[in-house]
């Protein structure tokens, strides 16, 4: 059982001033109401599902309330953690006496700008909403791995972005053309054209350009301040600007557009695999692709029976010929442009000895929806009731490819001592984006934290991949930056000591380690 | 069971906030993309489906104590159960509105809930009906309508108003023309009038469950000495008890349950129902959540692990009643359906239920005018739905908002088609 918590008590001026700045409703320090902060099981390493139980919590509304929050924390010390949708441990406070600041007020879109293509948002609107109002007007966006219910503006200006429309529509911090941030010191920072004209069409400028030191490669989750609006690209929509969908996940019925065409690509082995990837890459065609393993794709439908595939030898096999698998989708602009995207499809996968499966009709309303809208991530709780995911580099993709042996080689040692499920030690998470320039993998680890002996060694799983990467120079810790300091203290060495740039940049922007680092780094 | 028995459904929540909004596959606007008034409206992370989940499990870690503030997280739902449709569309392993009815009966246990909820107990215990009202009126709605007396003869449909249709004066012809229909169709109805009693269903979702079963138990034995082979009911609240409370508390009603647009559907088809005149309305309809997802009828508790539950024990919304109440639609001349954006087991609450209606009327008010805000949206001139609840609730925000939305329960536009408007 655990202990019950004693909290810092926050000043009594310091809360008037919050209620007074915010509106009595929407700050707390009951601990009723914060302990629903406090549970975060998601990308938390350590057994058990709580985290730190926040100190107070507050709700902004603006810009403003937001400058007001950061500002009275600087004034009293207080640490301070904004999240929006808050999906992950990352999201929540990562030491006690914390005060969350939970952004769900700020839920507007605040402009269309169709002509230089961007939307601005706050950072409630989440990508389904988003997406829904662009496919109104022709327009579709980058949707991060997590998934659509998840924050854009979150992932782009403070986390990983990688998702499965990568391949067209590039990785979440790329599609960022202006923020407006809150700095650690309460002023108000816009980037890009944003800080010089007004207009949000660039992030780098003219005007400040700071992209890099605002978000790096990996985002500082929270340890830099807080973001309240962001500019992010639009990129042509192919399909309709209203779908009739009926249904909600595996029962979803949806007319796929004749100028759409949905395969997985399937090959002998991992060589073949990636040489036509980067073919594909090349011949710049294609809307989606991404390795969901076979797992994963199962686990949506059949978990039940993904558990019991120990005991089907023979369909384990069966399924294990599709290790070198992805899934593809095209979504031509014209007849000409879907016969040239088909023709290079097809080519590709023959030079390469793989065979073509275009999905069955049956398939085509899940297959289509589902990976467009990307609602289909939280499915994989649906096989242990958690998950992790380590490695996670962008790098070239023969590094990707050797990420993703290195962690299948690591999680089998982990399935044989049952610390997670059998997913045929085929977890890689994979996709390219920017027609290939880049490649991303994830090893993909499921498991049940409420499980004492799963949660123990879930630890034991991260480190080795992390140590993995050290010693197979494997690049970008990826998920591994959840550990914040210590890992990159691990890293950095054998990447050109970024670390050490890292810290200054947080002791330059926030001295007194006010915006919580521990999933970032600290000044010191 | 006891809260301690969903501990793994607490345990498990990933607070991904898929609770919070439609299944995403069905968000086709950022304006209409909420799917729980309480979160909607409150905003603390406690509110959600989510964070209910939290609360019971740091009540069971004893890191909070049973106090005020979890009454007021717990009691400022209106219990729709949209967050647990909306989690299940991904997990198999969590039952949100359970978890909500335990935290909810703990603070019975403990005396947390709110005075309203007090009233209403002891309104129940008094008379017998959630309003207070005296039970000697309560099926003074059936007046000269030639209903059977149930409590004197055999009868082959037992119809059970409800609290709210026996006494709203509102909807007084609302009922009447309901039970007019089914007369005139040749159906023999009985009605236990002043013996009727309320199902017990409000009791339930507030967490008092011992009024609750004592209602329950003396619905029981008046089906069963009525000789109905059908429990009638227009009234969705009470349809979702029947259906699923009943079951929470292992009573057994023995007959089969119906609701009114299930039994006019199956006059209709028939032929025993004519939709004779044009009823010339854009309508949209709403689903009331105890007669859509909350109505699912619960199988019994899950022993072991909920991972390895099979679906067809998981109440995942989907089979509550969604079809009949159109099919009625559709059937009568002159009635353009057009839906809103959150409809089926994915539709937002009117904001009668779980309480709040009696205890928090900013919530209530908040869910109903946001639901008409909808119907607006979709372009209807009325709305349509089959709950007096939804009803009475939708029709004062539409009045207070003077928005010009006509409201509607399913059987007044059936008596208008059958009978001219």
């Amino acid at each position: 059982m655990t202990k019950p918590i004693s909290s810092k008590n926050l000043p009594d001026e310091a809360v008037s001033r919050f209620k007074e700045a915010l509106g009595a409703g929407n700050f707390s320090t009951d601990p009723v109401f914060c302990d629903s902060y406090a549970m975060q099981p998601f990308h938390k390493t350590d057994p058990g599902c709580w985290i730190p139980r926040p100190m107070a919590v507050a709700l902004p509304g603006s810009t403003e309330d937001v400058q007001a929050v950061v500002k009275i924390c600087i004034q009293y010390g207080l640490r301070y953690k904004a999240h929006s949708t808050g999906w992950g441990a990352h999201g929540g406070p990562g030491y006690d006496n914390v005060v969350q600041i939970d952004l769900r007020r700020m839920n507007n879109i605040v402009e269309w700008d169709e002509k230089n293509r961007y939307v601005v948002v706050e950072p409630y609107v989440n990508c389904a909403e988003l997406q829904a109002e662009a496919m109104k007007r022709g327009y579709n966006i980058h949707i991060h791995g997590a998934g659509s219910v998840c924050s854009p503006l979150a992932n782009a200006t403070s986390h990983c972005g990688m998702g499965w429309t990568g391949i067209s529509t590039s990785t979440s911090s790329r599609n960022i053309l202006g923020v407006e941030w809150v700095l650690p010191s309460g002023e108000v920072l816009k980037l890009g054209t944003c800080g010089s004209s007004g207009r949000w069409f660039s992030a780098d400028g003219p005007g400040p350009g700071l992209r890099g030191i605002m978000r790096g490669w990996a985002g500082a989750d929270g340890g830099l301040g807080v973001f309240t609006k962001m500019s992010m690209k639009l990129f042509h929509w192919a399909g309709p600007k209203e779908t009739r969908v009926g249904g909600r996940l595996l029962d979803l019925e949806v007319e796929k557009p004749d100028n759409f065409r949905i395969a997985v690509c399937a090959f002998p082995e991992a060589k073949a695999y990636a040489d036509a990837l980067l073919k594909i890459g090349e011949a710049e065609i294609g809307f989606l692709q991404c390795k969901n393993p076979v797992s994963l794709l199962f686990s949506g439908g059949m978990p039940r029976l993904l558990r019991k595939i120990h005991a089907m030898p023979n369909t384990k096999k069966l399924l294990d010929a599709f290790r070198y698998q992805f899934q593809f989708m095209i979504a031509a602009t014209s007849e000409l442009d879907y016969q040239y995207q088909n023709q290079c499809l097809n080519k590709i996968v023959d030079d390469h000895g793989g065979i073509l499966l275009d999905t069955p009709a049956a398939l085509n309303s899940i297959t289509y929806w589902s990976f467009v809208r990307v609602s289909v991530p939280p499915v994989i709780f649906r096989m242990g009731g958690n998950f992790f995911s380590a490695f996670g580099g962008d790098e070239a993709l023969d590094n990707c490819m050797e990420q993703a042996r290195i962690g299948e080689e690591i999680k089998r040692q982990f399935i044989a001592r049952n610390a997670c499920f059998d997913d045929l030690a085929d977890g890689a998470w994979s996709l390219i984006y920017e027609n290939g320039l880049f490649g991303h993998n994830e090893e993909l680890y499921a498991f049940d934290h409420r499980d004492p002996e799963m949660g123990r060694q879930l630890d034991d799983f991260a480190k080795a991949c992390t140590q993995a990467t050290v010693e197979h120079n494997l690049g970008g810790g990826g998920f591994a930056f959840f550990k914040g300091g210590e890992v990159h203290d691990l890293l950095g060495p054998s990447m050109s000591n970024y670390h050490i740039w890292q810290r200054r940049i947080k002791k330059a922007l926030d001295p007194d380690d006010l915006s919580d680092s521990k999933y970032y780094i600290s000044s010191d | 069971m006891a809260l301690e028995e969903y501990r793994r459904d607490m345990e498990g929540c990933s607070r991904c906030s898929s609770c919070k909004w439609v299944p995403v596959s069905q968000i086709k606007s950022h304006r209409f993309s909420q799917a729980c008034p309480s979160i909607s409206r409150y905003n603390f992370h406690g509110f959600a489906g989510s964070g209910k989940l939290m609360l019971g499990l740091s009540l069971l870690d004893k890191r909070i104590e049973m106090n005020d503030s979890v009454a007021d997280l717990v009691y400022k739902c209106t219990l729709c159960g949209a967050c647990d449709a909306n989690c299940k569309v991904y997990r198999d392993d969590i039952d949100i509105v359970e978890v909500i009815e335990e935290i909810r009966a703990a603070c019975v246990e403990n005396g947390q809930f709110f005075a309203e909820h007090q009233m209403m107990i002891d309104d129940l215990k008094r008379e017998n009906n959630v309003f207070g009202e005296r039970k000697e009126a309560r099926g003074d709605w059936a007046r000269g309508l030639g209903l059977k007396d149930a409590n004197s003869q055999k009868v082959e449909v037992l119809f059970h108003a409800g609290c709210r249709f026996s006494y709203d004066e509102d909807l007084l012809d609302v009922i009447r023309g309901a039970a007019t229909l089914i007369l005139d169709a040749g159906v023999e109805l009985g009605i236990a009038g002043k013996a009727e009693s309320c199902c017990g269903g409000r009791a339930f979702g507030m967490g008092f469950r011992g009024q609750a079963k004592n209602f329950a138990e003396d619905m029981a034995g008046r089906v069963k000495s009525s000789g109905a082979q059908v429990l009638l009911t227009p009234c969705a609240d009470c349809y979702g008890a029947f259906q699923y409370a009943y079951q929470r508390m292992g009573v057994d009603l023995g007959v089969r349950v119906m609701h009114i647009s299930e039994f006019l559907g199956g006059l209709a088809a028939e032929g025993r129902l004519l939709f004779k005149n044009r009823v010339d309305r854009k309508i949209t309809y709403h689903d009331p959540c105890h007669l859509g997802r909350r109505s699912e009828p619960y199988s019994g508790p899950w022993k072991g692990n909920k991972l390895l539950r099979h679906s067809s024990c998981k109440r995942d919304g989907r089979k509550g009643v969604y079809d009949a109440p159109r099919e009625i639609l559709r059937s009568i001349p002159g009635i353009q359906l057009v839906e809103m954006e959150r409809i089926r087991e994915w539709s937002w609450c009117c904001g009668a239920g779980g309480g709040v209606w009696e205890a928090d009327e900013e919530l209530s008010e908040f869910s109903a005018r946001e639901r008409i805000e909808e119907a607006l949206a979709s372009g209807a001139d009325a709305l349509a739905t089959s709950c007096p609840w939804c009803e009475r609730n939708l029709r004062d925000a539409a009045e207070s908002m003077g928005a010009r939305m006509e409201i509607f329960d399913v059987t007044e536009l059936v008596t208008r088609s059958v009978e001219g408007e």
